[in-house]
């Protein structure tokens, strides 16, 4: 055998090759060094030239003949433009895209072709789809040259002449069953094995050239190299698996048709999967061997790799099953573990022959720079979460024969790959990459960041006529990014690749007789030869995948006051325009088709409602043109108003949409001329239950149609479209549901508090392929999970494409503000508690402390969160009013019973009392009192009608607040003289009348003293007098009343600062924000009330009418101060406040976030005067603290938000700890 | 130290600015809860032509509860002891809040000029001052020139 191979076939190689390649014979010598120098290219090419001979020579079954043909073979390619000048001709190289040229293909066809298409064909026949080549291939494609590696066998055979060094060999599966294909392989690399021989010979060198340089000129002369021992003794076959052994012989034919050896399983097991999909084709040669072979010895083996056309044909499809099972966690079908071992496979072949992408996208160059391996290795790692299986199972062939093979590779993939790949730094750095960061969550604007660069440099576009309000320049660029992104042009912004592909290309294989050429990656590549892969999804590609979808729509998010809602208002006008006189829209049509086709979901949907919607309209209205604008609830009647008045008459009209007597919305918008509806506005909440009526009735039979969603819109916009945020929420459905041909998100926070939030939007979206939830778990979420900085890259990517957000600290390009908005000046007042409240809230709260730590320390901390939550609750309603927390208003009445009497009633008892003694201590007192003397009255009244300007208060030297009188008519700040009195009663001491002596003084001797403005303030007579009456000794404009000590120390401040306000500008607006709807009906109303200030409530008890009407009502002009109380969770999203600069925070929420939305319902687009923010903190209590979390944005946050039932209540905990002060070190002013 | 009460500032500014006759007080650098003061011994009393170092403390609770204030120069006075300590019923019971710091200071110099030996602090010298009062009003003066001069 040794013989036979090492002699008759090597001269005809010899012989052949000068013919082919080296026209002008050179010596061998010459031949030895060029093939080593030249590139890894020549083997390979003569391999796969060799196939392609060989296998004809096979047909031929003349194996004898073999070298004889082979050189013929050659010759005739090289008569007919050889095979190899064909490809070279048609990509400028010799590379692998044998038929890329159709006028080469016909050569082929004629000659040379007739091998290479021999080559092929086995393969083909054996994959079952690769006969009808898939649109995206070019018909000329056959296959591609990838690389080569070296490769570690043994031997199976015994004895010489089985091989020698550059001898071909052939490739096999050994499994018959598996092997049609293999089989064919098998052949055609046995011919190309026979050919390779006779090549070998003549250029002995030229086979082991690439990899080992060593085999030159020693091959040549049949003589051995010294043996690689190191090889065997490195990869003991572990675990022959035998499901993943490739087998390979020699190429001399029927005689000589031993199996030579395998290779190792360890080193070329993931191939397998790949041989037997039809993915790639194998060629090589070998390097080195023992002359004389022994069972077990090592052959060192060059492996040439082939994609072949099936590669790049769309398995994906099958494998798309994931949108049906959508809702569900997804269970990985055959397919996908077909796709998934392909993926693995591919990547560990990519990693091992070295190839390295042209260019990535930007993402993976980031993770690369964040020192995350060759995305090869890495995403292996992360994506595949079982083992990376080795075998070869067909696509539908059952798993299970992979399992054993699997866990091998699997470590293999985490160790070995390492093994695998020349590079093995890779992995190293990839582990590192894991580890990276926390603080993702902290920084999340950063992920907006990507998607903003050259926003600066979009177009602007001017809004139709019929668009009255004047857009500001950031907002035109809005309005040029919406209308191309509607309109599917692309081009606004630049075209990147695909996040998830990487560009490669096709090595040029050597082709001897060519000069050859040093492959250079930095320069430009040929575009035939470039090849995209994905190595998530393990898809091959021979078209530019791009990142950008067909879905149009979008998400404009930017900040809040931006004038989202102007923003998309001038673009309803904007495509009016587009729309009206052009009938169809060519966009608009296919635009509808896609989605529907493109999910099978939607599919039926829309098909079953074409079904009946024919007969039921007489369809006047083919091209969809309205728009549904859906919106929380709150903020319908402002869409429509503001619609109305950025619309020039009869231009676009809007109809809210909900309540109960909903129209027939297809009457509604097939209405004609005045009538004529443009835009829909409904609420969440209505489309929601709209939703579950359809759902319900669509299937039956006497089903008319005429739904809400039987109806085509032509775009639908979400306003705050962070509301489905919960993908399973009815309400998320509901407007997945929606037929629209253009989608649109406006949201000034698209990312609340986890990526997922994201997920929904583009699902809304449609946006291939992240709306899917598979694909956005396996790409986001899971990464996520494990803290792979890659999530946060991907999402980068996302929304690169779809999302546009500016922020109000935004430059433009001329480096000015983008929003120019007056200044807000934030005023954080620090008070402090009245002394009876802080006895009670010190009270409260030290009952919450012993409570919490007693549950904690009985380790019932958790099964009893609710309970804490409602404990923390009572504590900051505390803070606002010691009156709320009584209030019957709160939600946790049960848990805070247990607060009030944890286990010692008498506590509960005393500080009921204590509560108690608060609110009606004083009117008691008063009671006794109500007769006031009215001579003494009239005294006083006469003494202070006489003083013009607002006294000063003799203990703290400001001027009076909340005034009142002492028996002895002197006069103090309520606070003060209260105070006073408390610490006298500390001291044990009379409280005597700080100014004369005289007393002592009760609280119940206190008058409390209303100054009529008008009489106070007569030079700033624009002071309209309220409507109270005067008292009876009115004429000096003063009132006397009881001292009304019930107030808590917020609420007079509020009051306090309110009466400032009044006096710079009497007709002042401000809003009055808190969390507790109780403090704002029952304690800031009536406190207004007395003071005479006139206010509005806005809060979720209300219906939509009655805020609408509120909102219209405090937008009226006003001569006097006007107060907005709004409740938190209520008022603080979408409304548009600017009517009023001055806002008020009473209380602390969890997120700051929230409280913030809040504030930018005034300082927002629109406003023109400075706005003033006051929030208003007691010293020493749970706001303070609260405000720490905040600042340090832990878990608590959203365990609050989520209304107890964050999963995350270890957490919280630690949060409610520190809350309690438990966990830290208090600062110097949280000293109870 | 928690932010100084507005009426703290409002009192030193006018302090500053407008200082009674005889009297100056300054808030320290390092604390403008404080005092630097002095007072001018009255005329017509043993103190006069003296001038009298004084410290002087508001704290927290201020002006619920009174500053503290002693001497820190030598006087010779039955209502004030070795250590300076002051004897002066606004400065203890008969604190209000109405009172501030200058009529605090006002008020010591007052005492300066009208000591009353019938509610001494240091007894000694009350004693002195009731039993011979040229000796004890000499002793004063003898002081004054020694220690405040």
């Amino acid at each position: 055998m040794a013989d036979s191979i090492a002699s008759p076939p090597p001269p005809p190689t010899k012989r052949s090759s000068p013919d082919l390649f080296f026209p002008v014979s050179d010596s061998e010598e010459e031949d030895d060094i060029v093939a080593t120098s030249s590139a890894l290219a020549g083997p390979s090419s003569s391999a796969v030239k060799t196939e392609v001979g060989s296998q004809q020579l096979d047909s031929n079954g003349n194996h004898r003949a073999s070298s004889a043909s082979t050189s013929q073979m050659r010759v005739n390619a090289s008569r007919q433009q050889d095979t190899t000048s064909f490809f070279s001709s048609q990509n400028s190289d010799d590379v692998i895209p044998l038929d890329s040229n159709p006028a080469q293909s016909s050569a082929r066809s004629a000659g040379a072709a007739g091998p290479s298409s021999a080559t092929l064909a086995p393969r083909k026949r054996g994959s079952k789809s690769s006969q009808s080549p898939p649109a995206s291939i070019p018909a000329s494609f056959e296959t591609g040259y990838l690389g080569e590696f070296v490769c570690e066998g043994w031997s199976l055979s015994k004895g010489k002449g089985y091989c020698s060094p550059g001898s071909k060999v052939i490739f096999e599966r050994p499994r018959a069953k598996n092997v049609v294909t293999l089989e064919d392989d098998a052949k055609v690399l046995a011919r190309a094995k026979e050919k390779a021989g006779p090549a070998r010979l003549v250029n002995g060198k030229v086979v082991g050239a690439r990899a080992k340089p060593i085999g030159g000129k020693q091959v040549t002369l049949g003589s051995m190299m010294g043996k690689k021992t190191p090889a065997p003794a490195r990869k003991p076959a572990g675990k022959p698996v035998v499901d993943s052994i490739i087998r390979f012989r020699n190429d001399r034919g029927f005689a000589h048709e031993d199996i030579v050896g395998r290779l190792s399983v360890q080193e070329a097991g993931f191939l397998t999967h790949l041989l037997d999909t039809d993915i790639i084709a194998l060629g090589g040669s070998v390097i080195d061997c023992p002359q004389s072979l022994s069972t077990g010895s090592t052959i060192l083996l060059n492996v040439k790799v082939f994609l072949t056309r099936t590669a790049f044909e769309k398995v994906e499809k099958d494998g798309r099953k994931e949108e049906g099972t959508f809702w569900q966690e997804q269970k990985e079908t055959i397919e996908e573990e077909a796709m998934r071992k392909r993926k693995d496979a591919l990547g560990a072949l990519f990693s091992r022959i070295g190839v390295k992408p042209l260019r990535s996208n930007a993402l993976l160059l980031a993770q690369k720079k964040n020192g995350a391996a060759e995305i090869n290795d890495n995403s292996l790692k992360h994506f595949s979460d079982d083992a990376r299986p080795t075998s070869k199972t067909g696509v539908k062939r059952s798993p299970s024969p992979s399992k054993g093979s699997t866990s091998s590779t699997d470590k293999g993939k985490g160790k070995a790959s390492t093994a695998n790949s020349d590079d093995e730094d890779d992995e190293d750095s990839g582990d590192e990459a894991e580890k990276l960061d926390d603080e993702q969550m902290n920084e999340i604007d950063t992920i907006y960041r990507k998607a903003q660069q050259g926003d600066k440099r979009l177009e602007e576009t001017d809004p139709p006529e019929s668009f009255l309000y004047t857009l500001r320049p950031y907002q035109k660029q809005a309005l040029t990014w919406m209308t191309a992104r509607e309109k599917g042009d692309e081009s606004v912004r630049e075209q990147s690749l695909h996040p998830l592909w990487e560009e490669y290309a096709f090595k040029k294989e050597h082709v001897e007789g060519q000069p050859i050429e040093i492959e250079d990656d930095d320069d430009f590549v040929d575009p035939s030869r470039k090849f995209y892969w994905n190595p998530y999804s393990g898809e091959l590609s021979l078209t530019f995948p791009t990142s950008n979808t067909r879905a149009k729509g979008g998400i404009l998010a930017d900040a809040m006051g931006m004038g989202k809602t102007c923003m998309m208002a001038s673009l309803l006008h904007t495509n009016q325009e587009a729309d009206m006189p052009s009938s169809p829209d060519p966009d608009a049509t296919t635009g509808d088709e896609e989605p529907a086709s493109k999910r099978p979901k939607f599919k039926q949907v829309t098909l079953s409602n074409q079904w009946r919607a024919i007969p039921t309209i007489a369809k006047p209205v083919n091209v969809p043109r309205a728009t549904l604008v859906v919106c929380p609830v709150s903020l319908a009647a402002q869409w429509h108003e503001e619609l109305g008045k950025m619309s020039e008459k009869g231009t676009i009209t809007s109809f809210m949409w909900y309540g109960n007597d909903r129209t027939d919305i297809e009457r509604l918008l097939a209405q004609e001329g005045k009538k004529k509806v443009d835009v829909i506005i409904t609420s969440y909440g209505t489309l929601a239950s709209e939703y579950q009526k359809w759902r319900k009735i669509k299937d039956k039979p006497s089903y008319e149609g005429g739904n809400l969603y039987d109806h085509d819109f032509l775009r639908i916009v979400l306003d705050e479209a962070h509301n489905i945020k919960n993908r399973t929420a009815l309400v998320s459905k509901a407007c997945y549901e929606l037929k629209g041909q253009r989608r649109w998100a406006l949201t000034g926070t698209p990312i609340v508090n986890r990526l997922d939030d994201l997920y929904s939007l583009l699902h809304f979206l449609r946006l291939e392929p992240w709306g899917h939830y598979s694909f956005f778990r396996s790409f986001v979420t899971i990464p996520f999970l494990n803290q792979d900085p890659k999530a946060l890259n991907v999402v980068q990517y996302i929304l690169e494409s779809c999302l546009l957000r500016r922020e109000k600290t935004m430059r433009d390009k001329d480096g000015r503000l983008i929003v120019d908005l007056p200044p807000k000046t934030v005023d954080v007042q620090v008070l402090d508690f009245s002394r009876p409240e802080r006895q009670i809230y010190k009270h409260l709260e030290d009952r919450a402390k012993r409570r919490f730590i007693q549950l904690d320390a009985e380790g019932r901390a958790m099964s009893n969160y609710t309970s804490i939550l409602a404990m923390l609750m009572k504590l900051r309603q505390c803070v606002d009013h010691p009156l709320l927390v009584l209030g019957k208003a709160t939600e946790d009445d049960e848990a805070v019973e247990k607060l009030l009497d944890p286990d010692t009633g008498d506590e509960r008892t005393s500080l009921k009392e204590m509560i108690a003694m608060y609110a009606d201590g004083v009117a008691e007192e008063e009671d006794e009192n109500e007769a006031v003397d009215p001579e003494f009255a009239a005294k006083v009244l006469k003494e202070l009608g006489e003083q013009e300007t607002t006294p000063i208060c003799d203990l703290c030297t400001n001027e009076m607040f909340d005034e009142v009188l002492l028996p002895c008519y002197h006069r103090s700040c309520q606070d003060c003289i209260v105070e006073w009195i408390g610490t006298c009663e500390d001291q044990n001491k009379p409280a005597n009348c700080p100014s004369c002596g005289k007393g002592p003084i009760r609280l119940s001797d206190l008058r409390s003293i209303q100054r009529r403005r008008k009489r106070v303030n007569p030079i700033t007579g624009a002071y309209v007098d309220d409507d109270g009456k005067p008292s009876s000794q009115g004429d000096a404009g003063v009132t006397l009343g009881k001292v009304d000590l019930v107030q808590s120390t917020k609420l007079r401040a509020l009051v306090r600062k309110l009466e400032a306000m009044r006096q710079e500008d009497p007709e002042v607006k401000a809003l009055v924000f808190s969390q507790f709807t109780s403090f704002l009906a029952d304690l800031i109303e009536t406190t207004l009330t007395k003071e005479g200030v006139r206010w509005l409530r806005f809060d979720g008890s209300m219906s939509q009418a009655q805020r609408a009407a509120t909102i219209e009502e405090f937008g009226k002009k006003t001569k006097e101060p006007l107060i907005l109380l709004i409740s938190l969770k209520a008022g603080g999203v979408g409304l548009n406040l600017t009517m009023a600069n001055h806002v008020f925070m009473m209380d602390t929420w969890w997120n700051e976030a929230i409280e913030q939305q809040a504030i930018d319902r005034v300082h927002r687009l629109g406003q023109n005067k400075p706005v003033f923010v006051t929030r208003y903190i007691i010293k020493g209590t749970v706001e303070k603290r609260i405000m720490k979390i905040q600042r340090s944005k832990t878990a608590l946050v959203n365990a609050s938000l989520a209304g107890g039932a964050s999963k995350d209540k270890a957490a919280s905990l630690a949060d409610i700890k520190k809350i309690f002060g438990l966990d830290e070190d208090d600062s110097e002013d949280e000293v109870y | 130290m928690s932010a100084l009460p507005k009426r703290i500032l409002k009192e030193t500014e006018r302090l500053m600015a407008d200082s009674p006759p005889g009297i100056s007080a300054a808030p320290k650098d390092d604390n403008l809860r404080h005092f630097d003061v002095t007072v001018a011994g009255p005329e017509s009393s043993p103190y006069e032509g003296g001038v009298f170092k004084l410290e002087l403390f508001l704290p927290e609770e201020y002006p619920m509860n009174p500053p503290k204030v002693r001497f820190l120069t030598k006087i010779y006075h039955p209502n004030i002891d070795k250590l300076g300590r002051i004897c002066l019923d606004i400065l203890k019971d008969k604190w209000s809040p109405a009172l501030q710091i200058r009529t605090v200071l006002l008020s010591i110099q007052a005492l300066l000029g009208a000591p009353n030996p019938d509610d001494p602090l240091a007894n000694d010298v009350a004693q002195n001052w009731k039993e011979n009062q040229s000796a004890a009003i000499a002793q004063a003066r003898e002081w004054t020139r020694q220690y405040a001069q």
